[in-house]
């Protein structure tokens, strides 16, 4: 890769999650170093320490709301924390019949249409946000260009910009709540709810990612006689493509985390489960529903820092 | 050479770099599960549009869209009383609202700020251990070795914890034992984006450049002097650029959290759901305006840091 550029740009913050921050880092510590900045850094954090007062003050913060307001309230917390040590294995609930799933395939049933949700509204997003980003990215437009192609590219280039914006400003249970409201109960609400808001994300960040990669290798194939969009597809594009691969896996682990909260709206996932346990105090099964799905995304979570790994640095690992 | 000979030959240079391509059996094997988990997740969703006739489904739409039409102009059929009435809802509950949601976000993201900022010398990879950078620091008996060596993995395996659970999740469980109150709205904020926190912000300790921090070590300082004055200078902006991304969401995830009962955007939207479409329709609205708002000041502060 570019790593000889002496000012390479910055990778997009958003995109950085998940992508290792030596690419971030790239020739820019000693300009961050300076002591320049080191009154107002002072003012900064004074500043946020005085925003969280005035929050807490506006909010009716006080430290007394820290702890269980009442007798009932303790007695609850109680229950709760103590039934973490013991989730349930059986049903607290006397009414379930003896031909209903025990209560461990029931969470792991949940799981699995979590993890459907999940990769059904991937599946979705990722190829929409390809073509989206490649859209709002200006990495791919011919160098000399007539004024016709200028005005062009630069209006499909703020309006995929806006529509990206605008799919990722409404939180994806607000999708869930319309979708649910217009089409009805039904797994593609659910889907497309998750689907829409992921795909803006998505695709503003593979198009950030694209615009700051390093145009070298693009400026040979230009020189050798490339078109524009060949010079992308060859030139830029593979270069960028460990870090879509990175944050779209971590944008995977969010959407199952979405998924799991998508319950709460109605669908069925294991957050459905949660809440209606909860509902009736049944903390135990809470409990088995909460460990089964830490373990699922804890386990995502591991598996996307070893492909981080493998994809930016198949030989260094770091000893510890 | 012939060309024949010329084209063989580039035939072989191209056989030998794939031969020599680096390949992981690791991601073959995650992406032949994702691509079966993908099929697999299509082909057991069920009907995707659920039972009902697809004729029903398109009249229930229809009623849908009708009723998004703010009430007063679905009466008159007059578009000049929309802004009237939006401005009403603004003024009598949306506006309270919307505040409550920006101060729930901004008091949880500095608290979890304030949270990771000092645990990140015991997190970070360099630093929390008995010999950072190679140079001994502290005494060298064997609590303090196995303390040394426990606690970064554990901080760290405790961010991963954090970050697990879904803050909406979070905050329903934290609501039923705290009251219907704002702290656990926050605190559930606060959680999450302590492990978010930690993870970007151990990243950026990480990869930053330790030469002097290396000098202060080297020269006697222990961990937190050095941390506090060698590492985080140099790394401020890169933690401030992160905080305000986190903002960014944070915002947005505390107007859903106010489907749990609190004033906050979401609730309003949860009430009018059913009843007052058209309502539903313009708090949505103007949630995702403020979050417009929002990522554009945050662009602008990025861009103002680097």
């Amino acid at each position: 890769m570019s790593a000889g550029m002496p000012t390479q740009p910055l990778c997009s913050i958003i995109g950085s999650v998940g992508i290792p921050a030596d690419k971030l880092f790239r020739g820019t510590s000693a300009s961050m170093n300076g002591s320049r900045y080191s009154g107002r850094k002072r003012w900064t954090v004074a500043s946020l320490i005085l925003v969280f007062l005035v929050c807490g003050w506006f909010l009716g913060l006080s430290p007394a709301g820290l702890i269980p307001p009442d007798a009932s309230h303790w007695d609850r917390t109680l229950a709760f924390f103590s039934a973490a040590l013991h989730p349930a294995f059986d049903y607290q609930d006397a009414n379930v019949p003896d031909s209903a799933d025990p209560i461990w395939l029931k969470g792991v049933k949940g799981l699995l249409a979590t993890i459907r949700y999940a990769l059904c509204a991937m599946s979705l997003a990722v190829p929409t946000a390809l073509v989206l980003g490649f859209l709002g990215s200006s990495a791919w437009w011919p160098e000399p260009r007539s004024r016709l192609a200028d005005v062009v590219l630069r209006a499909v280039y703020l309006c995929c910009r806006f529509v990206m914006s605008f799919a990722r400003s409404i939180h994806e249970l607000i999708w869930a709540l319309l979708f649910l409201s217009a089409i009805g109960i039904s797994p593609m609400a659910g889907i497309v709810a998750l689907a829409l808001p992921f795909s803006g994300t998505l695709g503003k960040v593979f198009s950030e990612l694209i615009d700051e990669e390093g145009r070298d290798a693009a400026e040979l194939f230009k020189a050798i006689g490339h078109r524009p969009v060949q010079t992308f597809l060859v030139g830029i594009f593979p270069l960028a493509f460990p870090n879509l691969v990175t944050y779209t896996f971590y944008r995977f682990e969010c959407a199952l985390r979405s998924s799991a909260v998508l319950g709460f709206v109605g669908i069925e996932t294991i957050g459905l489960y949660i809440q209606l346990s909860h509902e009736e105090f049944y903390y135990r099964e809470v409990w088995t529903y909460l460990y089964l799905l830490l373990a699922l995304i804890v386990v995502v979570d591991l598996v996307g820092a070893r492909i981080r790994e493998r994809l930016h640095h198949p030989t260094l690992t770091w000893q510890s | 050479m012939s060309l024949a000979a010329t084209l063989t030959d580039r035939q072989g240079r191209v056989d030998d770099l794939r031969r020599q391509r680096t390949r992981s059996p690791f991601l073959a094997v995650i992406v032949s599960v994702l691509a079966v988990g993908i099929a697999w997740a299509w082909l057991s969703a069920g009907p995707l549009f659920g039972r009902l006739s697809g004729e029903r489904r398109w009249q229930n739409f229809t009623n849908f869209l009708h009723e998004l039409v703010p009430s007063p102009v679905r009466k008159s059929g007059d578009w000049s009383e929309a802004l009237p009435w939006a401005w009403g809802l603004l003024t009598d509950e949306g506006f309270v609202a919307l505040m409550t949601t920006l101060g729930i976000a901004t008091a949880a993201i500095i608290l979890a700020a304030m949270i990771v900022l000092p645990i990140l010398i015991f997190a970070s990879r360099q630093l929390s251990r008995l010999s950072p950078f190679g140079l001994q620091s502290g005494e060298a008996g064997p609590i303090h070795s196995a303390f040394w060596r426990i606690v970064g993995p554990v901080i760290r395996f405790g961010f991963v914890l954090s970050r697990a659970i879904p803050e909406y999740l979070l905050a329903f469980l934290l609501l039923s034992l705290l009251g219907l109150q704002v702290w656990p709205l926050v605190l559930a904020l606060a959680i999450h984006n302590t492990g978010i926190l930690g993870r970007l912000w151990g990243e950026v300790v990480e990869n930053a450049d330790t030469a002097a921090a290396e000098n202060a070590m080297a020269s006697g300082s222990d961990r937190t002097s050095v941390y506090a004055t060698r590492i985080l200078p140099g790394v401020f902006n890169r933690f401030l650029i992160y905080l305000f991304y986190r903002w960014e969401t944070c915002v947005k995830d505390a107007t859903v959290l106010g489907m749990l009962g609190l004033l906050t955007l979401g609730k309003l939207i949860a009430l009018s759901k059913g009843f007052f479409w058209d309502r539903m329709l313009f708090y949505i609205l103007l949630g995702s305006a403020v979050i417009l708002i929002s990522d554009l000041f945050s662009t602008w502060l990025r861009r103002h840091l680097r």
